[in-house]
């Protein structure tokens, strides 16, 4: 949690939390670890014992990493303008799961999707892309230009009727329904990556 | 001489109870002894079998998550990692990729599960040295501590 001027008044103060205080979201793993090394430089705060997180203060620019970092950098988009990756894969982020995609995949989704058969979608949320001699890793996501995936929807049918039955021996009890899921089948088209890294 | 009243007392128990026990039945048929035929057998075994099959559903989740787990720690200690090391770091980079994912990268792209064990092992050192007070960075790695922008800022501060 950064410390700021209201976290450092709440805790100095000890302050009980008040009765209306808002309902803490859940935030994502990810942004609950997260250190705050690079204070930005909007926020101000005045000089005190608690006003600085206890370990040490990056810079937010290193000139010598800059330049391996530009190095590698150069590299990638250059292999990405030659075209040298070969067969592309994607992690993406759709219908709340992860998949590993690649050209002429098919995917099952186990649920109903607002596109009707033959429409072309474009899934956004790419977490990682990979070729032959390169990786690019999103933090989380990788930018809209950066990565395209599309994919086309070929079949919406449902799933086979599966019994769903519950019993409690010897107290009469016994329920059993037939539940049947939506389903979508999509191919995934292309992935296109573009040279836009920096 | 008739008889009127002798088909007053018959009764119609109902037309369909042939279907509905060939519906069970074919429910057993592909069980084992006499519980595929029987429909007493029968109806007792296709209650289990039912019950099971929803019990396993649920459950298969919980352990193909431990199958994944299981794979991630194998892998991560191929590359001289430990499992809680690998996840922990992968979060702190803000990387959101789940263990299924994970584990199918390490089977089918090795290069690029080395790469993000690298990654993960760079900023494990690198907080280990931040929090024993050297500033220095671990050669060879693109390991920057980053920040989510815009809406994790606004929701801390």
């Amino acid at each position: 949690m950064t410390l700021n001027l209201r976290n450092v008044l709440l805790r100095a103060a000890g302050a009980r939390l008040s009765a209306n205080t808002e309902k803490r979201a859940v935030l994502p793993a990810s942004r609950r670890f997260q250190s705050s090394s690079v204070i930005s430089p909007d926020s101000y705060v005045p000089q005190t014992s608690l006003s600085r997180p206890p370990w040490p203060q990056l810079p937010a620019f290193d000139p010598e990493e800059e330049d391996r970092h530009r190095a590698v950098v150069q590299k990638v988009n250059g292999l990405i303008e030659e075209g040298a990756f070969g067969r592309l894969f994607a992690v993406v982020h759709f219908a709340s799961r992860q998949w590993k995609v690649t050209n002429e995949d098919l995917i099952l989704i186990e649920n109903h999707i607002d596109a009707a058969c033959g429409d072309r979608i474009r899934m956004e949320k790419v977490l990682l892309v990979g070729g032959r001699d390169f990786t690019l890793v999103g933090k989380p996501l990788l930018s809209r230009d950066l990565v395209q995936v599309h994919a086309t929807v070929i079949e919406k049918t449902e799933s086979w009727p599966m019994v769903h039955m519950r019993f409690w021996k010897r107290h009469r009890f016994q329920k059993k329904r037939i539940i049947i899921q939506p389903q979508t089948v999509l191919r995934i088209n292309t992935i296109d990556v573009s040279p836009k890294l920096f | 001489m008739v008889f009127l009243t002798l088909s007053c007392w018959t009764r119609n128990r109902g037309p369909d109870r042939y279907w509905r026990v060939q519906e069970l039945l074919k429910s057993a048929r592909h069980f084992r002894g006499r519980k595929n035929r029987c429909y007493s057998l029968a109806v007792r075994a296709v209650r289990r079998a039912f019950i099971y099959a929803s019990k396993a559903r649920k459950a298969k989740r919980r352990s193909m998550r431990q199958l994944w787990i299981q794979r991630l720690a194998a892998a991560s200690r191929e590359q001289h990692m430990k499992y809680p090391a690998l996840i922990h770091n992968l979060l702190k980079c803000s990387v959101e990729l789940n263990r299924r994912v994970l584990c199918d990268l390490s089977i089918t792209e090795p290069r690029s599960f080395q790469a993000l064990t690298a990654l993960a092992q760079a900023r494990r050192t690198e907080g280990l040295r931040a929090a024993l007070g050297e500033g220095a960075e671990p050669p060879g790695v693109f390991s920057r501590i980053t920040q989510l922008q815009g809406i994790s800022q606004s929701q801390r501060s």
